[in-house]
């Protein structure tokens, strides 16, 4: 039981300080107003770039010396590497005796590393306050080294610990891990990575609360509440623009749901032809645009109907016009074309789960129909049509979860000045609130975020809904 | 199979039918055709307008001077290496996760399935995806392309599914025979999902292939890393210098080479370059993709 209490301590302390590894806001090599406000610990300790990028002027001018942000990545390699030592504590704690006490010997030995890490960059900070023009480089000494320290610190206390609390292996024992662990321990790393490109992200919705200047760290000073939702609502421009862009949103998604019938009547009709090979055929060629990217969609686009494109020479050479005109800086009808544009490269794809759900049709229910007198038409009609009903159905709901997200790679490769009003859907904004042309970061946060709450709110009512009709769940 | 006796109106339905669909994919397959005509017929008349149906004075001038272009080169090869180090990664690690969580000891093993299946439902957005990439060091930096891709909660899906289906003896009696995790899974497991694994690889390549917001957002500061889709990007976008650009690299010279070598051709040019790789792999893969597009109906 006191081992047991011990190792949990222990396996808490590792995990606390390997997650602050990943905060910026404990970052101990955070020693210089030249160093990234945004960079964790990790960021420093595996790319000596994240801590020299911005010193190439001051090393220029001989406002530092290169030594001072040597002695630094140093330090941030040596802190690096004692949260690594850690992690491989851990992982050994999970094992037998004998391994744990391997784990606990490397959680000290890591714990002094990580130590003697902080002790660096102590070091570091004084070479840089110490440097030639300290009032250019603003050296300042980060709460980092003193968390860090403090954690470290703790960490050593459960080590010893345990170290004296855990028995002797036996002399013949050999390492040895249960087979519940060393499956979690293979997958950690993928966990790992799943929560810092999936999970990690969500933090920064923080940011729609805050007065945000890129590269400076949040304090608690820029607090805002909910000042840029107020925002949103008050500000008559802006209000406008969203109310423009929420427009163009639903009228694309709504168009392409008000059309989602055409893959199925597609596949319905494909498989009406007799011949085989011809279907197959039909079914290659048609897929062909699913596979190009929209940049490669948008080049076509531009080659044909463009100034000097097939549609202006064809229409020029039958004299219907003079001069070509770019059809792409065009303002109109820009829905209409977008969903020309969708069509044209996903009919063919979308219909092959309709081409591959009509063969599994019972055919005794079109012989049936037969038997019956139906014609063509009322065996697809009344046959093919309900066959395909479930499959209609589960692509509909999720359509209608989706309806905000229409994505952005379309868009932004069709958008020129002249069709922004009606092209401009929520991520293509987002976009260009955010990174393009503005600093409204905290704004684009938080509609990114209200979105991403619309859209799984509709999703779970989809699924609801779908369990309520059909009894099956979608997702 | 019954002798049916054709009438009349079934013959004009399968006559116009035929035709739609022939004259639908006339329209698919059309600019493809067009494009590449473009590139290979005399420069000059292409930057006029007048090559619609059949190459004229037919030269491959166009691909070699394109060849000489450094920066297309280097789009070319970073390209490809972020669809072959990135694919490889994903596959296996799809592989190596989707065994993993169909083995019932592992610890917690539910709730990391779900952990990791419910990421599929919600994105944090944009702005924090940036942020988050940029906290990582991830942004002007080639691994900023692999590393995010390699767990797809997806592709893990579909494996998870097709191992579920393979009979478990083969699994008991190595781990009787007193193989390890590792073993089973790289002898026994990697060579029957192989039909799987092709699947989602040739998906995970012409993603890694077509993506060009990642390029285009993160990294913005180092045009050595852009992909070939974004450069292709820049081009339609900004296309004033091009022309100079093409020749400038180019081994060509000669006021006429100059003027032929125009922005039209050089974007025709690119754009085919960028499309030839997936029309070639496209009979390939064609085989797995139905399968894959009826897995993914079928989600567990």
């Amino acid at each position: 039981m006191k081992e047991k209490l011990t190792m949990a301590v222990l396996r808490a302390c590792i995990i606390a300080t390997c997650v602050a590894a990943f905060i910026p806001a404990l970052n101990p090599v955070q020693l210089s107003g030249l160093i990234s406000k945004n960079a964790s610990l990790f960021t420093n300790a595996v790319s000596y770039n994240s801590i020299g990028s911005n010193f190439v002027r001051a090393l220029e001018r001989g406002w530092v010396e290169q030594s001072s942000l040597s002695v630094t990545y140093i330090g941030a390699l040596v802190a690096g590497l004692g949260i690594v030592i850690l992690g491989a504590a851990f992982c050994l704690s999970l094992g037998n005796i004998k391994m744990q006490k391997l784990g606990v010997k490397l959680s000290f030995i890591a714990a002094l590393v990580g130590m003697a890490g902080m002790a660096v960059l102590c070091a570091a900070y004084d070479m840089l306050t110490a440097s030639p023009a300290p009032e250019r480089i603003n050296p300042a000494f980060p709460t980092g080294i003193a968390a860090f320290f403090v954690m470290f610190g703790l960490t050593l206390l459960p080590s010893i610990a345990a170290w004296v609390i855990l028995p002797k292996p036996a002399v013949d024992a050999h390492y040895a891990i249960e087979p519940k662990y060393k499956l979690f321990l293979m997958i950690l790393p993928f966990l790992v990575l799943i929560t810092l490109f999936a999970y990690l992200p969500l933090w920064g919705w923080r940011v729609a609360f805050f007065d945000y200047t890129p590269g400076i760290d949040l304090t608690m000073n820029d607090w805002v509440g909910f000042k840029w939702l107020q925002f949103l609502f008050r500000n008559e421009s802006t209000r406008a623009e969203i109310y423009q862009v929420l427009t163009n949103t639903l009228a694309m998604s709504g168009i392409g749901l008000a059309t989602s019938w055409l893959p199925m009547m597609f596949a319905i009709f494909l498989s009406e032809m007799r011949s085989t090979k011809f279907r197959r055929r039909i079914q290659t060629l048609t897929t062909i645009p699913n596979f190009i990217s929209w940049v490669l969609v948008y080049s076509i686009a531009f080659a044909i109907f463009s100034t000097e494109g097939f549609f202006n020479s064809m229409l020029s050479s039958m004299g219907l016009i003079e001069q070509g005109t770019n059809h792409l800086n065009s303002g109109e009808h820009i829905w209409l074309k977008m969903w020309l544009w969708g069509t044209w490269k996903g009919l063919g794809w979308s219909a092959i789960i309709y081409i591959a759900s009509i063969t599994s049709i019972d055919p005794q229910l079109y012989e049936a129909a037969t038997v019956d007198g139906a014609g063509r038409f009322q065996k697809m009609w009344h046959v093919t049509v309900p066959g395909l009903m479930s499959t209609f159905f589960v692509l509909l709901l999720l359509g209608i979860a989706n309806v905000l997200s229409n994505g952005m790679d379309q868009y932004m490769v069709f958008y020129v000045p002249a069709n922004r009003t009606h092209i401009r859907v929520l991520d293509l904004y987002v976009y260009h609130l955010g990174l393009k042309e503005g600093d409204q970061v905290p704004l684009a946060t938080l509609i990114g975020m209200l979105k991403t709450v619309i859209s799984v709110t509709l999703l779970f009512v989809a699924n609801k809904a779908s369990k309520f009709l059909r009894g099956e769940s979608i997702v | 199979m019954k002798i049916y006796k054709q009438t009349f109106g079934d013959y004009a339905f399968t006559f116009l039918n035929g035709l739609f669909f022939i004259l639908f994919t006339l329209l698919c397959i059309f600019p493809f055709y067009y494009l590449f005509i473009n590139t290979i017929s005399d420069n000059t008349l292409v930057a006029r307008g007048l090559i619609n149906f059949v190459p004229r004075n037919i030269h491959f001038d166009n691909y070699v001077s394109l060849l000489n272009v450094r920066d297309i080169f280097q789009a070319i090869w970073i390209t490809t290496a972020r669809t072959v180090l990135g694919t490889i990664a994903m596959v296996l690690a799809s592989a190596m996760v989707g065994y993993l969580v169909t083995q019932q000891k592992m610890f917690a093993r539910k709730f990391i399935y779900r952990f990791i299946i419910i990421t599929m439902y919600f994105n944090a957005g944009l702005i924090p995806w940036y942020l988050n990439m940029s906290m990582l060091g991830l942004t002007n930096n080639f691994w900023g392309y692999i590393i995010p891709a390699i767990v797809q909660p997806f592709n893990i899906i579909l494996v998870k599914t097709y191992i579920e289906s393979i009979p478990g003896e083969m699994e008991e009696s190595a781990f009787i025979d007193g193989a390890g995790y590792f073993v089973v899974f790289s002898r026994i497991i990697l060579p029957l999902c192989k039909p799987i694994l092709a699947t989602i690889a040739v998906f995970g390549a012409v993603g890694h292939w077509n993506s060009f917001i990642d390029s285009l957002i993160l990294m913005k500061g180092d045009p050595r890393i852009y992909t070939l889709q974004h450069k292709l990007y820049d081009y339609l976008n900004y296309s004033s210098d091009l022309g100079k650009l093409f020749n400038q690299g180019g081994t060509l010279t000669g006021e006429d080479v100059a003027a032929a070598l125009n922005n039209r051709v050089v974007q025709l040019t690119v754009a085919m370059v960028t499309i030839v790789p997936i029309l070639m792999v496209y009979p390939f893969m064609q085989r797995y993709f139905q399968k894959g597009l009826m897995l993914g109906a079928v989600k567990g």
